[in-house]
């Protein structure tokens, strides 16, 4: 008996997803070039799965701020910030957040996946509740793992089915916090934002929005669906990532409260381990006012997506969201034909993802698309001329009755 | 007059036939994964559904303690029935 046997599983998956050329799971990605230029399987291709919303990874004055902070600050802190790892960067950046929620608070942590873990873990302790949406990131299902919080999920975008939830609980419902996205980063879809504020509201319960995929790309100064919605003054806590939009690495969460101050003490992942080296705090700070004032590249942005998913669905694509968003994920019939398409775009020079049971909801399997206001009107053509030639090679009834 | 127990079995039978109709009613003792084969998403299906019945939330530390529609039964009944310590 071997520990390992209980891996059988995931090892054969991934044995039939292998065959010629480069793997559709972490995929190898020789050069990159650009914020939408790589090079995979020594072909130059657009990069349109990398969640690159705003496109500032190759940002010059992004990379010449992360060149000074590594020249003058050091390679990397080598402390927490209990201890060693709070230097200058670290506080401004959580005063510039702040400052463009105009809330009182803001936390910075050393990856996204960690916001989540340190701000669910931190805010809901024993006795208290957790309610999260079913579709919830894994870094949300494993915040609640580390919290000692009861943990509840509701429906998928589901309202109603939150307010039975909240009605359970009663008096309780004012120790309860709940979880949803502003964008759901498999199928790309949306939560129906005021009628969760509602809800909210009526049970007098606290709200977390996660805006990993929404920041930067909703709302005027880009802060996301809550800003977009026009419901920031109901929503108690914000958490974002700084891996996508941002440019970089690391996540935050921010408050109306001031109280989110004493997470700081009280946060397992934020207090056990190292945070942030000084170039990414310095790249991320100038990536965010970049955001803030970035409504030139969220229309170009936007362009793009309406384009993608106008173009999409005339092939007889489904797609994962109604509303378009940056996220376009084409719901495919089976595994073999979404391998099919995977490996289709690569051969016409674009790099998408493959997302495939049990990473998607609904057992779907899915080419997920994401679009950055990096691309010219050249890429979003070779993305759309990559699809068509897949979509002329299948039986369209039967792309359109995928998962119907 | 039907008891805890009984509801529950009900409940989790409906759930099956909405969540599940291609299983035609499992064997109750088997391992929801191994057993009848059924992957984290149906799962979760299958609780919502359940849920629903009962007009209960259920938590997920109870669901990662259950391996069986039996085992899931007898807890969600020490649940309703308020001698859940």
């Amino acid at each position: 008996m071997s520990i390992f046997e209980k891996f059988a599983a995931v090892a054969e998956a991934r044995s039939e997803l292998a065959g010629d050329g480069p793997s559709a799971i972490a995929t190898p990605i020789e050069a990159v070039h650009s914020a939408t230029r790589g090079v995979i399987g020594g072909q130059e291709v657009v990069l349109a799965g990398t969640n690159n919303y705003m496109g500032l990874t190759f940002d010059p004055d992004v990379i010449q701020a992360s060149q000074l902070a590594l020249a003058s600050s050091g390679s990397g802190t080598t402390g927490s910030r209990m201890a060693n790892g709070s230097y200058d960067g670290h506080a401004a950046l959580e005063r510039e957040l702040a400052a463009a929620f105009g809330w009182p608070s803001a936390i910075v942590f050393s990856t996204g996946y960690q916001a989540n873990l340190g701000t669910l873990s931190g805010l809901a302790a024993d006795g208290e509740y957790l309610l999260v949406d079913a579709d919830s990131h894994a870094s949300i299902y494993d915040g609640c793992r580390l919290s000692r919080a009861q943990t509840v999920v509701f429906r998928h975008n589901d309202p109603a089915n939150l307010d039975r939830r909240l009605a359970r609980l009663g008096d309780d419902a004012r120790r309860a916090v709940v979880v949803v996205e502003g964008l759901y980063s498999m199928l790309g879809d949306q939560p129906p934002l005021e009628e969760f504020v509602e809800v909210k509201k009526k049970h007098g319960a606290w709200l977390v929005v996660d805006e990993a995929h929404s920041f930067g790309v909703f709302g005027e100064h880009g802060l996301g669906l809550s800003e977009q919605a026009g419901v920031l003054d109901d929503v108690d806590f914000i958490v974002g990532t700084f891996s996508k939009s941002l440019a970089g690495i690391g996540g935050f969460c921010v408050s109306r409260h001031q109280e989110l101050e004493l997470l700081r003490l009280a946060s397992r992942p934020y207090i056990f381990t190292a945070s942030p080296s000084p170039a990414v705090i310095a790249g991320t700070r100038v990536a965010l006012k970049k955001i803030i004032h970035g409504q030139a590249l969220r229309a170009q942005l936007q362009h793009n997506i309406e384009r993608l998913y106008t173009g999409a669905r005339q092939m007889g694509y489904r797609l994962g969201s109604e509303t378009p968003g940056p996220v376009a994920a084409i719901i495919l019939p089976d595994r073999a034909t979404a391998l099919a398409h995977w490996k289709g775009l690569l051969a016409s020079g674009v790099y998408a993802n493959l997302m495939i049971p049990p990473a998607t909801p609904a057992g779907l399997n899915l080419l997920r698309i994401s679009m950055s206001a990096a691309h010219s009107d050249e890429d979003v053509d070779r993305i759309l001329d990559g699809l068509s030639a897949l979509a002329n090679e299948q039986s369209r009834p039967a792309l359109a009755q995928a998962a119907s | 007059m039907s008891t805890t127990r009984d509801r529950v079995d009900a409940a989790i039978g409906q759930g099956l036939e909405n969540a599940l109709p291609e299983l035609d009613q499992p064997d109750r003792d088997a391992v929801l994964t191994s057993g009848i084969g059924l992957d984290s998403v149906q799962i979760m299906n299958l609780v919502m559904e359940i849920e629903d019945e009962l007009d209960i939330s259920i938590p997920v530390d109870v669901l990662a303690e259950t391996r069986t529609l039996n085992q899931l039964a007898e807890r969600l009944t020490r649940m309703i029935d308020g001698d859940d310590a």
